[in-house]
């Protein structure tokens, strides 16, 4: 099978560069014989990288010790649930997994848009396949997930202890189906740009692969918080790292163009901003990769062979000097009826919320680069850690809150007085209410504390605007309705797009309120504890019960300490946090246990143990991490009611279309 | 009315400004966790975590250190030498304030006053274009009664356009 695996890698590099070169000799040319000849390639490269796949994957199960990278990953006691997830454990299989996803989104556009779009399709297609052809150049020339090694050892080196989580399964292939999912509307672009068709049918083409990819990148980096959060102990979700830096940019700079591009499609504008922001995050997914994969950058996700680093960099340095080109080249037939009726309007709102988008995403990628241009100009290397990103991108993300709470309900075109009175005085009296209220409860006595108490105020600004929006849309058409959440029901479903979008701005709300939350007011305590002893943290008490040593598997040992958790004298939880030994590792590895709840989580760990059953106990008060997670899953709704498919928002463009064109040609011209 | 908002919009936002700016002075003190939010830890693992984020025992022997040498009446700053004298100041978890160091701090709010700058100037010509269309309309067509009239009726062309341009957005709003 791993001969066969091999075989089919080569077999799908071949087809995927005749692919590329016949798309677009067939576009060129006009040749319908190579474009009917190349449309069977996605399909044969996806079951090429398919097989080769599933030949790893017998590989890992199959205890198959010959391939260098399943000893290097697996071994025979690891459970089959993470003998799955070890598939994209190391960098030869993440490579490969990449492109699995590559090719399946390939073949969903190529159904989506056959015998579609002919002019556009071509190019995209061969876009997606020359980065296709990038990967299975790697993956068949530099680092082959099927290496053997001559005299095959009996037992592998086993997965590293930390990826050993259930996360492991979940936090990257979503992330990568983000990351990935960016290539589509990248490829629709560069086709737009190279065939000249600098309409939006572009844009409307790639809307839900956009969306679609910026919801997985979003619950990646939340699910990776998540895995942090339970899997390293240290009682935090971000850290700022290099390698979550570039998978937070690329989200960043996609909410900016999510949010410019409805500029486009309202009033043609901007045509050159949305096209350099779909290609620069496209370019920040490649960027995050090659930090992945060159190890120039210190990171705690580095791979151990991070040995790619230059050829990501070609493909980053191709990349932007060819779209650069093409939109410079295309300027002029990018130029677009750029004009505005006022400051004051949803427009100017949204260019000055990219502005700040953009802001976090420079100031995230000027200190993820900054150690490098360090050294390279004093020749002293530097650490930028999180005390630079949250001095830096607190005030801004604080200003970008505002205008989530102002840009939905500011009109278009020119918003007059009696509407900003009408749409903002609610809100803006919920906030200084929130404000007064909350003044003498919260401390204020540091700047993350004043700043946690802005956010907060912001906070009630915004989920009151985004409520009330809601609150007047049912009230409404509650009159034609027999029931207050029938009115509701067919408010949203009537307007997908608008109140899909309101529902991830109150996740996005709610995900601000948890980091505020926090990361100011959270405590911990450590003790060592005899049995009996207590420890105590804000209203609880922990009483240390007993500590145990279970021989889970013949290469793992857990040691398990019990707490009794009491609160007001009753005992409300019992906690068992744990230390896990792996044979052959030099670090045992926290297993932490969580008592969650929306006003605070519990967070209990074993820093230390003695033979006779003393412990350090460690444990955390963290108000609010509830909120970042539960805003996660509002995104996904919000997201899905925003990307659902909605004949009637087809319509309504249509129809707009079709009056702008009546009623506005003759006096434009 | 409209102008005095935008004051009160000015002022609301130069205010926060300043809180912000005048927060960023406020010392939280010499504290076991502001030494760790400083400091990266030094472990043979090169984990690249900082110390308050790292729970190896490397991070853990330090700790303890630290609250050793904090007890003993060394500063926080004091501390933080020592470990940049023996490390070099890759030990620290952020770049100081000065020197070459402060382009880290100065450039990402520069880039942003420039956008912003540049954005003002960008609406400021957009705001503008679409007056002048009906002024010069209304120049163009003055002297004769033919003009006059052709003339009124494209302005009041435009004012319904306008008219129901809004009414529309009105509509989606």
């Amino acid at each position: 099978m791993n001969d066969i695996g091999e075989f089919t890698l080569m077999v799908a590099l071949v087809t995927s560069i005749y692919g590329t070169v016949a798309y677009v000799m067939a576009a060129r040319g006009n040749r319908i014989d190579l474009y009917l000849s190349a449309d069977k390639v996605p399909l044969i490269t996806w079951g090429c990288v398919m097989i080769s796949s599933i030949a790893l994957w017998k590989a890992f199960f199959t205890n198959d010790f010959s391939l260098q990278y399943v000893y290097a990953y697996s071994n025979i006691e690891l459970d089959y649930f993470y003998k799955f997830s070890s598939f994209w454990g190391g960098q030869k299989g993440s490579l490969l997994f990449w492109t699995l996803i590559l090719t399946s989104y390939m073949i969903v556009v190529h159904f989506q848009n056959r015998s579609k779009n002919l002019i556009v399709v071509p190019y995209a297609m061969a876009v997606m396949l020359a980065i296709t052809v990038f990967f299975l150049l790697l993956l068949n020339f530099s680092t082959n997930p099927f290496e053997r090694i001559p005299l095959p050892p009996e037992d592998g080196r086993g997965l590293n202890p930390l990826l050993q989580n259930y996360w492991m399964v979940i936090h990257p292939p979503t992330l990568y189906l983000g990351y990935v999912g960016f290539t589509v509307p990248f490829a629709f672009a560069m086709a737009a740009l190279i065939s000249k068709n600098l309409d939006d049918a572009w844009i409307r083409l790639t809307r839900k692969w956009t969306v679609v990819s910026w919801f997985f990148l979003c619950m990646g980096n939340l699910f990776g918080a998540s895995w942090a959060y339970v899997e390293l102990g240290w009682g935090g979700y971000w850290a700022w790292d290099p390698v979550e830096n570039a998978a937070f940019m690329p989200l960043i700079i996609a909410t900016a163009y999510l949010h410019s591009v409805m500029i486009q499609e309202k009033k043609d504008m901007m045509k050159v901003w949305n096209m350099s922001l779909v290609l620069l995050t496209f370019v920040m997914t490649i960027f995050g990769t090659f930090i992945t994969r060159s190890g120039l950058i210190q990171s705690v996700h580095t791979f151990d062979e991070a040995t790619l680093g230059y050829y990501f960099l070609g493909l980053l340095f191709f990349i932007i000097v060819v779209c650069t080109a093409l939109i410079i080249s295309r300027l002029p037939l990018l130029k677009s009826k750029n004009e505005l009726d006022s400051f004051l309007s949803r427009e100017a709102g949204f260019l000055f919320n990219n502005l700040l988008l953009l802001g976090i995403a420079f100031a995230t990628f000027w200190g993820t680069i900054f150690p490098i241009i360090s050294e390279a100009v004093r020749g002293v290397k530097i650490t930028v850690g999180p005390p630079f990103y949250n001095q830096v991108n607190v005030p801004i993300a604080l200003a970008l809150l505002a205008l989530i709470g102002i840009g939905p309900i500011i009109a278009w075109r020119r918003a007059t007085w009696s509407n900003l009175k009408k749409n903002f005085l609610k809100p803006m009296m919920f906030a200084l209410v929130g404000a007064a209220v909350l003044f003498p409860i919260v401390p204020l006595s540091n700047r993350s504390e004043i700043y946690t108490y802005i956010a907060f105020v912001l906070c009630i600004f915004v989920l009151s605007s985004m409520l009330i929006e809601f609150y007047k849309g049912t009230m409404a058409r509650y009159a034609s309705s027999e029931t207050v959440l029938g009115a509701l029901g067919s408010l949203i479903w009537n307007n997908k797009r608008r109140y899909g979008g309101y529902t991830v701005h109150i996740g996005v709300v709610m995900i601000y309120a948890g980091i505020a939350g926090s990361s100011s007011y959270g405590i911990h305590t450590e003790k060592r504890l005899k049995i009996g002893e207590t420890i105590e943290i804000r209203d609880y008490m922990l009483r240390y019960e007993k500590l145990a040593a279970i021989q889970a598997t013949s290469v793992k040992t857990r040691i398990v300490a019990q707490l009794a958790v009491e609160k007001n004298g009753k005992r409300i939880w019992t906690a068992r946090p744990e230390k896990e030994f792996y044979k052959g590792q030099n670090q045992p590895v926290s297993e932490v246990d969580v008592r969650s709840t929306l006003a605070s989580d519990l967070y209990v760990i074993l820093a230390d143990f003695s033979e006779d059953e003393s412990a350090t106990i460690k444990v955390y008060h963290n108000p609010m991490v509830k909120w970042l997670w539960t805003g996660g899953w509002v995104i996904a709704l919000g997201t899905m009611v925003s990307a659902w498919p909605d004949r009637l928002e087809q319509r309504r463009r249509l129809e707009r279309l079709k009056l702008q064109k009546i009623v506005f040609s003759p006096s434009q011209e | 009315m409209v102008i005095r908002f935008k004051k009160f919009i000015s002022v609301l936002f130069v205010a926060l400004f300043v809180s912000l700016v005048s927060s960023s002075l406020v010392n939280a003190g010499a504290i076991l966790s502001d030494l760790e939010n400083q400091l990266m830890c030094k472990c043979d693992d090169k984990c690249g975590k900082v110390l308050i984020n790292c729970t190896c025992s490397t991070a853990d022997k330090n700790r303890k250190k630290f609250t050793k040498m904090l007890e003993s009446g060394l500063t926080v700053d004091q501390i933080v030498q020592q470990q940049i004298e023996k490390y070099g100041e890759t030990v620290l978890s952020a770049p100081t304030k000065n020197g070459f160091n402060l382009t880290a701090w100065v450039i990402p709010f520069g880039a942003l006053m420039i956008g912003g700058v540049g954005l003002r100037r960008l609406l400021n010509g957009w705001v503008g274009k679409n007056k002048p269309d009906i002024e010069l309309q209304s120049k163009e067509g003055e002297g004769t009664p033919e003009s006059d009239s052709k003339n009124s009726s494209e302005i009041s062309s435009t004012k319904y356009s306008r008219r129901l341009q809004d009414e529309l957005d009105r509509l989606e709003t």
